[in-house]
């Protein structure tokens, strides 16, 4: 359970193709009584350490109280089934950033069909 | 002249197919439509003229082209066309025509149209044989 920061939800695609990039949301609630900072960040569990990271081009904001701001990041496809994991961070008093709540999502590999063949039919034969 | 047979909810009916008058040094274009889904990948598109028999189907001239297939993530139609070269190889006469995709082991075969193709005798070159006169009159 989060203090300040609490992680309402990730959206993101439930799959995709590898090597292709991930847009995802992180939605993250100001639970305290009055506006705090508060920071999104991630990264990607799929066997390989350090889990890479997700990248957020604007990863904090100032977020009255009780509302959800929304972070957006995105990544490129690993060749794997991926989790991410995506963490919120308050701004303390003390002028540090606090690890406050942490959420998963995972995202699937999209099957690739081979290439099958159902039919050809001849539409038209001309003399040219 | 070949035909098609459809069938429908009243039973078969007969589409009769009109038959194409080609000479050597025509080409013979052939049309074809083909479903296809999975990835992209390159095929030949191949068409052959030639009889169709009781031991298969006898090849006198074909002409193949590789096709770009897309990539399908359902069943889709896409149409593409082959050209045949009519040569001097192949002797005046009705034959049938089919077309596949794929190479020895056919992804597709097409059902083959019967009676299709006339191949016209080649026209000899110009010649005279004889002159004489008709007429003779003052003028």
């Amino acid at each position: 359970m989060a203090y300040y920061a609490d992680i309402v939800e990730i959206i993101a695609p439930g799959e995709t193709k590898p090597g292709s990039r991930v847009d995802i949301t992180v939605r993250i609630k100001n639970t305290y009584s009055s506006p705090i900072g508060i920071m999104a960040n991630g990264a990607l569990e799929y066997g390989v350490s350090p889990w890479p990271g997700i990248v957020f081009p604007n990863p904090s904001s100032n977020v009255n109280a009780g509302v959800t701001h929304s972070f957006s990041g995105y990544f490129t496809m690993p060749e794997k089934r991926t989790t991410i994991h995506a963490y919120s961070y308050y701004y303390g008093a003390d002028g540090s950033w606090h690890l406050d709540d942490e959420m998963t999502k995972t995202i699937d590999i999209t099957e690739e069909i081979e290439s099958q063949f159902g039919s050809i039919e001849i539409l038209s034969y001309a003399r040219r | 002249m070949g035909a098609v047979y459809l069938t429908s909810q009243y039973g078969m009916i007969l589409v009769p197919l009109a038959n194409v008058q080609v000479k050597p040094g025509d080409k013979l274009r052939i049309t074809c439509r083909y479903s296809h889904i999975g990835k992209a990948e390159n095929q030949t598109l191949y068409a052959a003229i030639g009889n169709s028999g009781w031991a298969g189907f006898d090849e006198v001239l074909h002409g193949s082209k590789t096709i770009s297939v897309p990539e399908d993530s359902a069943w889709d139609y896409h149409e593409e066309y082959v050209d045949i070269s009519i040569t001097t190889a192949i002797s005046a006469g009705f034959y049938d025509l089919y077309a596949k995709i794929g190479g020895t082991i056919p992804e597709a075969i097409s059902p083959t149209l019967h009676d299709v193709v006339e191949v016209m005798a080649e026209i000899p070159d110009s010649e005279f044989g004889e002159i004489s006169i008709t007429n003779y009159t003052k003028v």
